[in-house]
C-alpha cells in the first residue's frame, strides 16, 4: 500500500487556498469574504498537519507543534467569525447591504 | 507520561498580562451587575477609573519579579519562561510599562465622550487588547505569536466599530475586519510554510534552522522560502500599515473613536514593529540577503521597497487630507516608513544597539500621537466632526495647550531640539553607519528619502498649526478641554520637549532594552561551523561566521568582499 | 488505496471550495463550505490527527458553519441571493491572479530543495513509521499519535498554557464584543416584536459561541 507523498497534501492545500483567496479577490458581499478567509485558513491548517505528520519534531519542540498550531488556529477563526458576523450585522442595519463595495462613506 | 509542569515562578512575570485579563472580566460585570441603572455617561467616568486603577496596578506588578527576589538575579537578565514559549526580562518588561502608560492615557481619553453604550465591555476590551500586545511583544514563539496578534486586533476590530450611533464607525470597524482577516489568513500560510521549511514553530530554532552552516546565499532558487517570506511580510505589513496594504488604516482611524484611533496608532503600532523586528531579525534574519551579495534576492530588497512606498505614499496622501484623524492616519503610515529603515538597520548590523533607535523612535512617536490624537477626542466632543478647519482659532483661545501642540508638531516633522528629531537622527545616522559599502548605496537611498518626506511632511502638519494659530476662530467654539484631554497633551509635549533636550537618557534606555536577545540572528554553534565539510575555500578570516554569530557591532557586518561562494559545494 | 481515498477526499475538497467561492446563492455557499469544512476534517484524519479532526467537526460545522449561517439569513431574505454582480473583467483577473499564484505555489512546493539538513519536500513520500521499533526518532509522536488527546491535553497545560488562557481570553473578548456589537438597544425600530428579535439573535450568537469556546477549551 502506497502511503501518500507529503507535496499531495501541499498541493492540496495551495489549491484550497488560492480559491479562498481567489474568492476574497472577487466576492463583494462580506459573508462570501468570510467564508473564503476561512477556506484559507483551513488550507494552511492542513499544511500545519501535513508538515508536522511527514517531519520529525526538533529538538526541544512539542511533539505535536503542528496539531497544536491548527487547534489555536481553529479557536481564532471561531472567534474571527463571531466577531465578522457581529460587524456585518452592525453594518447591515445601517446600509441594508452586506456587500463590502457598498460602504463608501470612508474615503480619500 | 512525565509531565513537565510550567513553574510557578513563570507566572509572577505575567502578572501585568494576568491582572489586565481579570481586570477586564470584573469591569464588565461591575458594568452589568451595579451600573445598569446609571447613565451612560456616569458609567463611562466610574468604568474609566476602575481601568485605569487595574492599569496602574498592572504598571506596578511588572516589577513583582524584582520585588519577590525568588533567587533569580535582578529583571534584567532575560529568561525564557513556558519551555521557550515566552520572553520575559528587561525589554518586555519596559515596553509593557510603555504599552500601561500609553494604556492608561487611551482610557482617560475615552472619558471625553459619551461614545458607547457598553461602557464596560469596551474598557474590557481596550485591556485585553493591551493583554495581546504584551504577549506579543514577549511571544517566542509562531504559535504564541499567531494568537497574540489574533488577540490584538480581534479586540481592535470590534472597539473600533463600538461608536454604534456613527456610520463611519462601523464601517471603519468592518472594512479593518475584512482587510485584517485576509492579512492574517496570508500570514497564517505563511507561517504553516515556515513551519514545513524548518520543523519548529519557535523563532530561535527557525532562524537556526535556516542558518546555513557556512554561507548564506539569501532566498535564491527557494521559491517555497521566498513565498513563505512574502506571506509573512504581507501579515506584518498590514498590522504596521505598510503601503500596499495600508487601505485599511484611514478608514479604521477616521472611523474609530478618537480614543480607540490613538491606540490603533500606538499601541498597536508598537507591538507590531517589535514582532516584526524580532521575526525578522531572528527567524528570517539569515534569509536577509547572501551574506556576500546584498543584491542577491533576500526579503533586505523588499523590505527596503514597502519602507520607501510607505513613507513616501503616506505623506503624499496625508497633504490632501481635511480630515484630522485621517490625515494622523496617513503620518503614521509615513512613521511606519521611517521605522522600516531602521529595521532595516537592526537586521543588517545583525546586532543589539541597532534596534535602540528604532525603539527611541516608537516611544517618542506614540507620546506624540497620544497628545494629536486627544485634540481630535476634543474637537469631536465639541463640534462632532474632526475636519482641520475646525481647529481654526484654537490656539489663540487656549494657547498653553496651542503651544503643546505646536511643539507635538514640529515634533512629529522632526525639528531640531524636539524628541522627534532625535528619534530620526538616531534612526538615520544608525541605518547609515550599519553595513559595507554595498549597504550603505541603499540606506543612502532611504536615508535620503527619508529626510526629503520630512520636509514634506512639515507641510501637512504646520496645517494644522495654521489653523490653530493664524485663522480667526469659526462656528460654535471649543469648550474648554477635560481634565484628560489637557493630561494627555501637556503630558505628549512634555516628552517630546524633555527628551528633546536631553534625550541621553531615553537613549541610554532603549540602547539597554535593545540589548535583548531577540535582536539577535542566532547562529550555529562555532564547532558546528568549523566541522562543516562544505567549507571549501579557504577565508581570509573568519568573517563570515562573526556575522553570523552577530557579534559585536563593529566588527560584524564588514564582510570583506570574497571569492565568489561555492555554490555547487552545496548540492548534497 | 490511500492514494485513491485521497484523490478523491481532495477533489471533492477542491470542487467543494470552489463551490463556496463561487455560488451566486449564499446559503448554497455555506452548505459547500460545510462540506468542505467536513473533508478538511477527512483529510485530517488521513494524516491520522483524528482529534484534531473531531475538533475540526465539532468547532467548524458545529459552530462556525451555523454562525455564518445565522450571518447570511439575517442579511438576507431567506433564500440567500447574492444579488450583487461582479463583474466579468474583475473576475478574470481575480482568476488568472489564483492561476498565478497556484503556479508558483505548486513551483514552489515541489522544488523546494529541503535545505539545511531537512529532506526535500519533493523527497517525502512516506510518512515517519509510528511504531517506535522502526521509528528513527520520534516515539514522542509516536506516543502523540496513538494518544493524541493526551498529548494535546499535556502541552496545552505546560508548553502552550500562555497561549491557552491567551485563548480563552480571545474568545471571551469575541463573545463579549460580538453580542456589543449586534445587539439592539434603544427603540430604533417602532416594531418591539424587531427587537425581541434582534435580541434572540444576539442571544442565538452568544450561544454558539459559547459552545465553540466550550469545544476549543476542552480541546
Amino acid at each position: 500500500m502506497n502511503d501518500i507523498p507529503l507535496t499531495w497534501f501541499l498541493i492540496f492545500a495551495a489549491a484550497c487556498f488560492v480559491i479562498g483567496l481567489m474568492g476574497v479577490l472577487v466576492r463583494r458581499n462580506a459573508i462570501a469574504v468570510l467564508m473564503a478567509i476561512e477556506i484559507m485558513l483551513n488550507a494552511a491548517n492542513i499544511n500545519l498537519v501535513a508538515f508536522w505528520r511527514y517531519g520529525t519534531p526538533v529538538e526541544g519542540d512539542s511533539p505535536i507543534s503542528g496539531v497544536m498550531f491548527a487547534i489555536f488556529v481553529i479557536t481564532v477563526a471561531a472567534a474571527e467569525v463571531a466577531v465578522g458576523i457581529g460587524l456585518i450585522l452592525l453594518c447591515y442595519r445601517r446600509w441594508h447591504a452586506a456587500d463590502v463595495d457598498r460602504f463608501d462613506s470612508l474615503s480619500g | 507520561m512525565p509531565v513537565n509542569a510550567p513553574v510557578l515562578f513563570d507566572f509572577i512575570h505575567l502578572a501585568p498580562e494576568i491582572i489586565l485579563s481579570l481586570w477586564g472580566l470584573f469591569v464588565v460585570m461591575i458594568d452589568v451587575a451595579l451600573l445598569r441603572r446609571r447613565s451612560s455617561a456616569t458609567r463611562g467616568r466610574i468604568l474609566g477609573v476602575m481601568s485605569i486603577i487595574g492599569a496602574l496596578a498592572a504598571l506596578a506588578s511588572i516589577y513583582l519579579p524584582d520585588m519577590m527576589d525568588l533567587g533569580h538575579a535582578a529583571s534584567n537578565v532575560e529568561e525564557s519562561l513556558f519551555q521557550g514559549t515566552i520572553l520575559g526580562g528587561l525589554l518586555v518588561e519596559r515596553l509593557t510599562a510603555l504599552l500601561l502608560i500609553l494604556l492608561i492615557f487611551v482610557i482617560a481619553l475615552s472619558t471625553t465622550w459619551d461614545l458607547t453604550e457598553h461602557w464596560g465591555e469596551y474598557y474590557a476590551l481596550l485591556l485585553w487588547a493591551t493583554v495581546g500586545m504584551i504577549l506579543l511583544i514577549a511571544s517566542e514563539e509562531l504559535l504564541t505569536l499567531f494568537l497574540t496578534l489574533e488577540m490584538m486586533t480581534i479586540c481592535l476590530y470590534i472597539v473600533t466599530a463600538f461608536e454604534k450611533d456613527q456610520r463611519r464607525s462601523a464601517e471603519g470597524g468592518l472594512k479593518y475586519f475584512v482587510y485584517g482577516s485576509v492579512s492574517s489568513a496570508l500570514f497564517l500560510f505563511g507561517l504553516s510554510l515556515l513551519y514545513g521549511l524548518t520543523g519548529t514553530t519557535r523563532l530561535a530554532a527557525i532562524g537556526l534552522a535556516l542558518a546555513p552552516a557556512h554561507t548564506s546565499i539569501g532566498l535564491v532558487g527557494n521559491v517555497a522560502g521566498a513565498m513563505a517570506v512574502l506571506l509573512v511580510l504581507v501579515g506584518f505589513g498590514f498590522k504596521i500599515s505598510a503601503v500596499p496594504f495600508h487601505q485599511w488604516a484611514p478608514d479604521a482611524y477616521e472611523g474609530a473613536p478618537a480614543p480607540v484611533s490613538a491606540w490603533l496608532a500606538t499601541g498597536s503600532k508598537l507591538a507590531s514593529i517589535v514582532a516584526l523586528m524580532k521575526v525578522l531579525v531572528q527567524a528570517l534574519g539569515p534569509w536577509a540577503h547572501g551574506v556576500n551579495d546584498i543584491s542577491s534576492p533576500g526579503w533586505v530588497g523588499i523590505v527596503a521597497v514597502i519602507s520607501a512606498l510607505t513613507m513616501t505614499y503616506g505623506n503624499f496622501a496625508a497633504l490632501a487630507q481635511k480630515n484630522l484623524k485621517r490625515m494622523l492616519a496617513y503620518s503614521s503610515i509615513a512613521h511606519a516608513g521611517y521605522m522600516l529603515v531602521g529595521v532595516l538597520a537592526v537586521v543588517v548590523g545583525a546586532g543589539k544597539s541597532a534596534a535602540g533607535p528604532v525603539l527611541f523612535y516608537l516611544v517618542v512617536y506614540s507620546a506624540a500621537n497620544i497628545g494629536a490624537f486627544s485634540i481630535a477626542a476634543w474637537l469631536y466632543r465639541d463640534k462632532g466632526t474632526d475636519q482641520i478647519e475646525d481647529l481654526n482659532g484654537l490656539g489663540l483661545k487656549y494657547p498653553i495647550l496651542g503651544m503643546c501642540v505646536l511643539l507635538l508638531m514640529l515634533s512629529l516633522i522632526g525639528l531640531p531640539g524636539l524628541a522627534g528629531f532625535w528619534g530620526k537622527f538616531f534612526m538615520f545616522s544608525e541605518a547609515l553607519s550599519q553595513g559595507d559599502d554595498r549597504h550603505k548605496l541603499t540606506f543612502l537611498w532611504l536615508v535620503g528619502l527619508g529626510l526629503m518626506n520630512s520636509v514634506i511632511s512639515a507641510f501637512y502638519y504646520v496645517r494644522v498649526l495654521r489653523a490653530m494659530f493664524l485663522r480667526p476662530s469659526t462656528g460654535r467654539p471649543l469648550q474648554a478641554p477635560t481634565l484628560t484631554i489637557r493630561l494627555a497633551v501637556i503630558g505628549s509635549a512634555a516628552v517630546a520637549l524633555i527628551f528633546g533636550l536631553y534625550p541621553q537618557p531615553l537613549s541610554t534606555e532603549t540602547d539597554a532594552m535593545a540589548e535583548s536577545r531577540i535582536f539577535i540572528t542566532p547562529s550555529r554553534p562555532a564547532e558546528l561551523l568549523s566541522v562543516s565539510p562544505v567549507r571549501v575555500v579557504p577565508r581570509p578570516n573568519a568573517s563570515d561566521d562573526t556575522r553570523l554569530r552577530a557579534g559585536p557591532i563593529g566588527g560584524g557586518p564588514s564582510a570583506p568582499p570574497e571569492p565568489t561562494p561555492v555554490p555547487d559545494s552545496r548540492a548534497k | 488505496m490511500n492514494q485513491i481515498l485521497f484523490g478523491v477526499i481532495a477533489t471533492m475538497g477542491v470542487l467543494s471550495a470552489l463551490g463556496t467561492v463561487l455560488a451566486r446563492n449564499l446559503v448554497h455557499a455555506g452548505l459547500f463550505l460545510v462540506a468542505f469544512f467536513f473533508l478538511i476534517a477527512c483529510q485530517f484524519v488521513m494524516l491520522e490527527a483524528e482529534f484534531l479532526a473531531a475538533v475540526q467537526v465539532l468547532v467548524y460545522i458545529g459552530a462556525v458553519a451555523i454562525i455564518l449561517m445565522f450571518g447570511i439569513m439575517l442579511t438576507r431574505n431567506i433564500q440567500g441571493d447574492d444579488t450583487t454582480t461582479v463583474s466579468r473583467a474583475g473576475f478574470i483577473a481575480g482568476g488568472l491572479a489564483a492561476v498565478g499564484l497556484l503556479t508558483v505555489l505548486i513551483f514552489g512546493i515541489t522544488h523546494e530543495e529541503g535545505r539545511s539538513g531537512r529532506p526535500a519536500w519533493n523527497s517525502v513520500t512516506t510518512r515517519p513509521a509510528i511504531y517506535p521499533a522502526s521509528a528513527r526518532k520520534s516515539e514522542s509522536q509516536a506516543a502523540a499519535i496513538n494518544n493524541m488527546g493526551l498529548a494535546v491535553g499535556e502541552d496545552l497545560l505546560t508548553r502552550y498554557i500562555v497561549a491557552f488562557e491567551a485563548a480563552g481570553i480571545l474568545l471571551t473578548a469575541a463573545l463579549v464584543g460580538a453580542i456589543a456589537l449586534a445587539i439592539q438597544e434603544g427603540p430604533v425600530s417602532d416594531d418591539p416584536s424587531d427587537r425581541v428579535k434582534s435580541k434572540q439573535n444576539a442571544e442565538s450568537l452568544a450561544a454558539d459561541e459559547a459552545e465553540s469556546l466550550l469545544t476549543s477549551s476542552r480541546a
